[in-house]
């Protein structure tokens, strides 16, 4: 682990994203205790509407008031957890599906396989859209599941790849040559080799759910009101970009921020992770 | 005395397209207890195919093992052994060295655990008092600081002490046989000298038997009880290990031991046998060696 963290900080782009990533986290983990304000609190209805941005208010204020330095912290705390857990269902679907796929081979795998194409051919939020508009009043947990389920599909193929390299190799004969039986040659011998991939495929996934997410709260069928994600701000700020546009742009900086952080760290956990090219 | 293991008409075929390459073809020889059986022949000529076959390692398709072939441990014939049952062999009965150490062991798992994972799926056994164990392994195959070693992974280790790992892999479960398919071509010659010392010690110790595969005389010469010589998927000469040396009698072996530098009377050139085993696809009919006779 520190090996590898050593490796990632050698490299400049990395590094730049192993920052930018701690600091967006350190940023939302720390929300509470950092933000002026109550994120939903309406300060001053009368007079405090479309602050621009000054010592008071760091982003200036929205139609409500509201200060929005604190909404952008406390949507950080939505926006990532809402990426880091998705992303977790979608590597553990895709692994699970990829595996499956790579080990059986024959008609299980190209029935999976063809599956994923025809998914893969649908493009994604007009696939979320369709979800969501048919489940009325979708939770974050709710959000959390459909992101998840409809983004495994990348990761799948690319384990698949995996799998299929990994069983010629010798070393998998040789656990096959000393009795290891099937189960436990998939979770104890392939699993771990399977970790290099996955982990890079999750890093650069959580940057593309950040995205999908604020899409699908800017078209207002994301996190319902009023618990602030970057989408819904942006969603609000959108009305008022000619009188306020403090208030779409610093969540859409925001975004810009996060998704070039983690592909840049996950760009790096590649080239760190291939022995291949060190 | 009864064989070991009795080997009866196994051929071993890849189906690549529409050609059909018979690799082992009509293959038969015994093992007994306790003995070592060298089993000698150049690339392409079925030695590797024959180790895997035994065991059925071989991916189906595009190989494929005859239905009539029989591999006969203990009275039970493998290969119509079901899957399961087969597992119970593998590893427990019968093991396996392969010939890259460095391929060979699972570069995530310490070889600790790699050991561990072989003594687990045959015995029921703590995770404690498997990795007690394991420590006794490697001190057993000679692998000094053995506590730390367990540690490692393998690109920690040398190719010798890689192979070392795999020897303690192959034997944890005190096999009746062990097949060892050129157990010291990737190495070096003086650690193949210690490798090939060290099988020869555990072999005696364990009282196992040996079915040993490499294209190296003097390796054979040193360790074998007797000797098979493969050429075009099927033995062409089988006998006691120095008979087989003073009086060779099929013109490949004569040829494959006037090819081998010796030490005892140097040469400045060694002879060669001109041209290359002909592709498993295209047997010639009749006798295989057409290569000229002297």
């Amino acid at each position: 682990m520190t090996r590898l963290l050593r490796g990632l900080w050698l490299e400049r782009q990395a590094r730049w994203g192993l920052v930018l990533v701690a600091a967006l986290c350190g940023l939302a983990v720390l929300a509470p205790w950092i933000a002026p304000y109550d994120p939903a609190a309406q300060l001053d209805l009368a007079q405090g509407q479309y602050l621009a941005p000054s010592t008071l208010h760091p982003f200036g204020t929205d139609f409500y008031s509201r200060d929005l330095l604190s909404r952008v912290l406390y949507g950080a705390r939505i926006s990532l957890s809402i990426a880091f857990l998705s992303v977790l269902v979608s590597i553990t679907v895709g692994t699970a599906v990829g595996m499956t796929a790579g080990l059986a081979g024959g008609a299980v795998d190209r029935l999976l396989m063809r599956g994923v194409d025809a998914a893969l051919a649908v493009p994604r939020v007009f696939l979320l859209l369709v979800v969501v508009a048919l489940w009325e009043g979708v939770s974050v947990t709710g959000l959390i599941v459909v992101l998840g389920l409809t983004s495994w599909f990348g990761t799948s193929r690319i384990v698949r790849a995996e799998v299929l390299s990994l069983r010629q190799r010798t070393y998998i004969t040789a656990a096959r040559a000393l009795g290891i039986g099937p189960r436990r040659l998939a979770l104890r011998h392939l699993l771990p080799n399977l970790a290099a991939p996955v982990i890079v495929a999750a890093t650069l996934g959580i940057g593309q759910i950040i995205l999908i997410e604020a899409s699908l709260s800017y078209l207002g069928v994301g996190v319902p009101p009023p618990t602030p994600s970057w989408g819904s701000i942006i969603q609000e700020g959108q009305q008022a970009l000619a009188v306020a546009p403090w208030v779409a742009t610093f969540p859409g900086l925001a975004i810009v921020a996060t998704v070039i952080g983690f592909s840049l760290l996950g760009d790096g956990l590649r080239d760190t992770l291939d022995p291949t090219t060190r | 005395m009864m064989p070991l293991l009795r080997v009866r008409g196994l051929r071993t075929s890849f189906k690549t397209g529409r050609t059909v390459a018979r690799a082992v073809d009509d293959v038969s020889f015994d093992l007994l207890p306790g003995e070592t059986l060298g089993i000698v022949g150049e690339s392409g000529s079925g030695k590797t195919v024959t180790a895997l076959s035994l065991l059925r390692l071989i991916q189906t398709p595009p190989g494929h093992i005859a239905e009539e072939s029989v591999v006969e441990y203990n009275g039970v014939n493998l290969l119509e052994l079901p899957a399961k049952e087969l597992r119970r062999v593998r590893g427990a009965e019968i093991s396996m060295v392969f010939q890259e150490p460095t391929t060979s062991l699972n570069p995530v798992l310490t070889v600790g655990s790699q050991i561990a994972e072989t003594l687990r799926a045959h015995r029921v056994i703590s995770r404690r008092s498997a990795a007690a164990r394991t420590v006794g392994l490697l001190r057993r195959v000679g692998i000094p600081e053995p506590e730390i070693r367990t540690r490692h992974y393998p690109h920690q280790m040398s190719g010798g002490m890689q192979q070392r790992v795999m020897i303690a892999m192959a034997l944890a479960c005190e096999p009746k046989i062990l097949i060892a398919d050129e157990p010291t071509t990737a190495l070096d010659v003086t650690i193949q000298a210690q490798i090939l010392e060290l099988l020869a010690d555990l072999k005696r110790q364990l009282g196992m038997a040996m079915l040993l595969i490499t294209h190296d005389l003097g390796v054979v010469a040193g360790i074998a009880d007797r000797v098979a010589v493969m050429y075009g998927g099927q033995i062409v000469e089988e006998g006691p290990t120095a008979a087989l040396f003073t009086n060779p009698a099929h013109p490949y072996t004569e040829a494959l031991l006037r090819a081998a530098p010796r030490l005892d009377a140097p040469t400045a050139r060694l002879p060669v046998i001109p041209g290359a085993v002909p592709p498993a696809t295209r047997w010639p009919t009749g006798c295989r060696y057409t290569r000229p006779c002297s």
